[in-house]
C-alpha cells in the first residue's frame, strides 16, 4: 500500500473523533426525535463544559461560575429579542460580549485570590447572577423565568432536526477553535501557568493577563452555549446559572476528564444519557442518582473516561506510537 | 427608632444561627483544610429530625439534642467513610460533599416528602415583647441568648483549655504537633462531629427565624456560612460570631428599608472583603 506509516498513524489517531462526527451528523437517519432532542442538549453543554474545561483543565482556576456566564448570554439574548424585538444576528452577538465581559470582570474581582478562594469568589459572583435573575422582574420574569422564546429568527423554519443541525455546526466551529487554542503556544503557555506559574513569571510572562484573557475567551464560549441554550429551550430560570448548576458542569468535566477537551462533552454525555433514562423509570430519585455520579466520579474516575479511552485507544493502534503519545501529551 | 431597634435584635437572632452554622464550618476548613459544602445539608437534617421529634415530645430540648446527634452522625459517616482519603484534596473535597447535597435533599423528600416543615414553637415561647410600637418575639430572644451562652463558651475551650491549644496548634503546624507526639486524627474527628452537631442544633432552632425549613435549606444555608466564614475570617470562633452578626444585621437591615437590596448583601460583604481584607475581619493571620 501507498500509506507512510507516519499518515497511517494519523489516521488511526483521527479515526474515533472521524466517527464521532459521523455518527452526530447522521443522527436524525438513526435516532428518534427525543434522542435528537437529547443529542442537541448534549452537544450545547459540551461546548459549555469545554469552556469551563478550558479553564479549569488547561489553566487550573477552580471556576464555579460558569453556568452563571452561560446564562447571563441566555438571559441578554433573550430580554433583547423579546422585550426589544432585536433580530438574532444583533442579539446573538451582544449576549456573547454580555457572557465575555461578565467574565472579564469576575475575573478581574476574581484573580486576586488563587485556588480555593478563587473558588469560592467566583462561586459567589455566579450566584449574584441568579440574585440579579431572581430579583430584576421588569426584565427577567424573576422565577418564572421569561419562556416561549422561538427557534433563531434568521429566515429557515427551524425544527427539531434542522435546529440540530444549526447547533451541531456552531458546536463543531468551537470545538475546533477551541482545540487550535489550546495546540497554539497560547494554550501551553496555559499548561505552563497551571504547573508552576513562579517560573512562568521568571521567565518573563505577565501570567495575569493571561489568565484574564483565557478566562474572557472562556466566558465567550460559555455565552454561545448559552445562546444555543435559550432557543433550543424555549424558557430560562434563574437557577439554570446557580451554584447547583456551575458544580454539574464541573462534574461533567471530571467524568470526562480536566484538561483533555472533549472530554467535557463525553462527561455531559454521559451525565444526560443517564439522566434520560432515569426519568424515563425513576424521576423523583434523579437527584440521588446524580449526587451518587458526583461522589464515584471524585472517588474513582478521577483520571477521567476520555483520557483512560484515548490510552486504550492508542495501545490498541500499536504501543510504540502510544509511548511517544503518552511522552508528548 | 423602634424600627431600628427591632430589625437590629432580629439580625442578631438571625446572626446566631448563622454563627452556629458556620463556626463549625470555619474550624473544619481551619483545621483540616476540608471545605465541607454539605455542611448546610447536615443544618437541613438536624432541622427535620429535631423539629419532628420536638413535635413528637413537646420538648424543644429533645428535638435540639435529637437534631444535633443525626447531623452529628451523618456528619462521623462523612468524613470517615469519604472526606478522609481526601485530605487536602480541595476540590474533590467540595465535589464529593456537593454530590451529598443532592444525596441528603433527596433521601429528606424520601423520608418526610416535599412540604416546608414549619418551625417548633413551644408554647412557653410562643409570646412577644413589645418594644415601642412593635414586638419582638421570646423565641428569638431565646435565640439571642443562646448564642450569648455558647459564644462565650466556645471562645474558652478555644483560648484557655489544652483541647483548644491542640486545635489551634493544627492549624498552624500539624507537623510540629505530630513531632511533639500528639495525634491529631481523633481531635479532626471529633471537631468534625462537634462541627455537625453544631449545625443540627442550628437547624433546629434557626428553622424560627428562617421561616420554616425546607428541601432547598442545604444550598441556601451553605452560600450563606461560606459567605459569613469568608467576611469573619476562617478558623477562629470570634472570627465567624464578627463575621456572622455583621451578615445578620446587615441583611435584616436591609430587609427593613430596601427588601429588594436585601438578597445582594451576602456578595457584596463577601467580594468587598475579599478585595480589601482577604483574611476576614478576625481571621488568623495567614501564616
Amino acid at each position: 500500500m501507498g500509506l507512510t506509516k507516519a499518515t497511517k498513524g494519523r489516521l488511526f489517531r483521527l479515526a474515533p473523533s472521524t466517527v464521532l462526527i459521523v455518527l452526530l451528523a447522521t443522527a436524525p437517519a438513526w435516532a428518534d426525535i427525543s434522542i435528537i432532542s437529547l443529542l442537541t442538549k448534549i452537544i450545547i453543554f459540551g461546548v459549555l463544559a469545554m469552556s469551563l474545561d478550558m479553564v479549569f483543565g488547561y489553566l487550573g482556576l477552580w471556576s464555579f461560575c460558569h453556568a452563571a456566564l452561560f446564562s447571563v448570554a441566555a438571559y441578554v439574548d433573550a430580554i433583547l429579542i423579546q422585550h426589544f424585538g432585536v433580530s438574532f444576528w444583533l442579539a446573538a452577538p451582544v449576549s456573547i460580549l454580555a457572557a465575555a465581559a461578565a467574565a472579564a470582570l469576575f475575573a478581574w474581582i476574581g484573580l486576586r485570590m488563587s485556588g480555593i478562594y478563587f473558588l469560592l469568589i467566583t462561586l459567589a459572583l455566579g450566584q449574584l447572577v441568579f440574585s440579579v435573575a431572581f430579583v430584576w422582574r421588569a426584565f427577567t420574569g424573576g422565577s418564572q423565568g421569561l419562556s416561549s422564546i422561538s427557534y433563531p429568527n434568521i429566515g429557515i423554519e427551524f425544527s427539531p432536526v434542522s435546529f440540530y443541525y444549526f447547533t451541531f455546526v456552531i458546536v463543531l466551529v468551537c470545538a475546533v477553535i477551541l482545540h487550535l487554542l489550546m495546540k497554539s503556544p497560547f494554550g501551553y503557555s496555559l499548561r505552563g501557568i497551571r504547573e508552576n506559574e513562579t517560573r512562568m513569571i521568571a521567565i518573563g510572562f505577565n501570567t495575569w493577563m493571561h489568565k484574564f484573557i483565557a478566562f474572557t475567551i472562556s466566558g465567550a464560549f460559555a455565552g454561545v452555549a448559552g445562546v444555543l441554550y435559550v432557543h433550543y429551550n424555549g424558557i430560562i430560570i434563574p437557577s439554570t446559572g446557580d451554584m447547583a448548576s456551575s458544580g454539574l458542569i464541573t462534574i461533567m468535566v471530571i467524568i470526562g476528564g480536566a484538561g483533555s477537551l472533549w472530554g467535557g462533552m463525553i462527561g455531559g454525555a454521559i451525565i444526560y444519557i443517564l439522566s434520560y433514562f432515569v426519568s424515563l423509570f425513576t424521576p423523583e430519585r434523579w437527584p440521588l442518582i446524580l449526587g451518587a455520579c458526583f461522589v464515584a466520579a471524585v472517588m474513582f474516575f478521577r483520571g477521567g473516561v476520555y483520557p483512560q479511552l484515548l490510552r486504550w485507544w492508542r495501545l490498541a493502534s500499536g504501543a510504540k506510537s502510544a509511548l511517544r503519545e503518552s511522552r508528548e501529551g | 427608632m423602634d424600627v431600628v431597634i427591632v430589625s437590629v435584635l432580629s439580625g442578631m437572632s438571625y446572626g446566631v444561627v448563622l454563627f452556629l452554622v458556620a463556626a463549625g464550618l470555619s474550624f473544619v476548613l481551619g483545621l483540616m483544610g476540608i471545605v465541607n459544602v454539605a455542611h448546610g445539608a447536615l443544618v437541613m437534617t438536624g432541622a427535620y429530625a429535631g423539629i419532628h421529634v420536638a413535635k413528637a415530645t413537646g420538648s424543644l430540648i429533645l428535638g435540639g439534642l435529637a437534631g444535633a446527634l443525626l447531623a452529628g452522625l451523618v456528619g462521623f459517616l462523612l468524613e470517615r467513610a469519604f472526606l478522609r482519603n481526601l485530605y487536602k484534596f480541595q476540590l474533590e473535597q467540595i465535589l464529593v460533599t456537593f454530590g451529598f447535597i443532592y444525596i441528603l435533599a433527596n433521601i429528606h423528600l424520601w423520608v418526610y416528602g416535599s412540604w416546608p416543615l414549619d418551625a417548633f414553637v413551644p408554647s412557653v415561647l410562643n409570646g412577644s415583647v413589645v418594644i415601642g410600637r412593635f414586638s419582638f418575639s421570646v423565641f428569638r430572644l431565646l435565640i439571642m441568648g443562646i448564642g450569648a451562652v455558647l459564644c462565650p463558651v466556645l471562645w474558652w475551650i478555644q483560648d484557655r483549655t489544652r483541647i483548644g491549644a491542640v486545635i489551634r496548634a493544627g492549624m498552624d503546624d500539624p507537623d510540629m504537633l505530630a513531632v511533639m507526639g500528639i495525634n491529631l486524627r481523633p481531635v479532626n474527628i471529633a471537631v468534625f462531629f462537634a462541627a455537625a452537631s453544631l449545625a443540627g442544633f442550628a437547624g433546629v432552632i434557626g428553622a424560627f427565624p428562617l421561616g420554616g425549613v425546607t428541601l432547598g435549606l442545604g444550598q441556601d444555608m451553605i452560600f450563606l456560612a461560606i459567605a459569613v466564614v469568608v467576611v469573619g475570617g476562617v478558623g477562629s470562633i470570634q472570627g465567624a460570631f464578627a463575621g456572622a452578626l455583621t451578615m445578620g444585621v446587615f441583611s435584616s437591615v436591609a430587609g427593613t428599608y430596601l427588601p429588594a437590596a436585601a438578597i445582594f448583601v451576602p456578595y457584596f460583604l463577601m467580594v468587598a472583603i475579599l478585595i480589601f481584607r482577604p483574611q476576614g475581619l478576625l481571621g488568623r493571620s495567614e501564616a
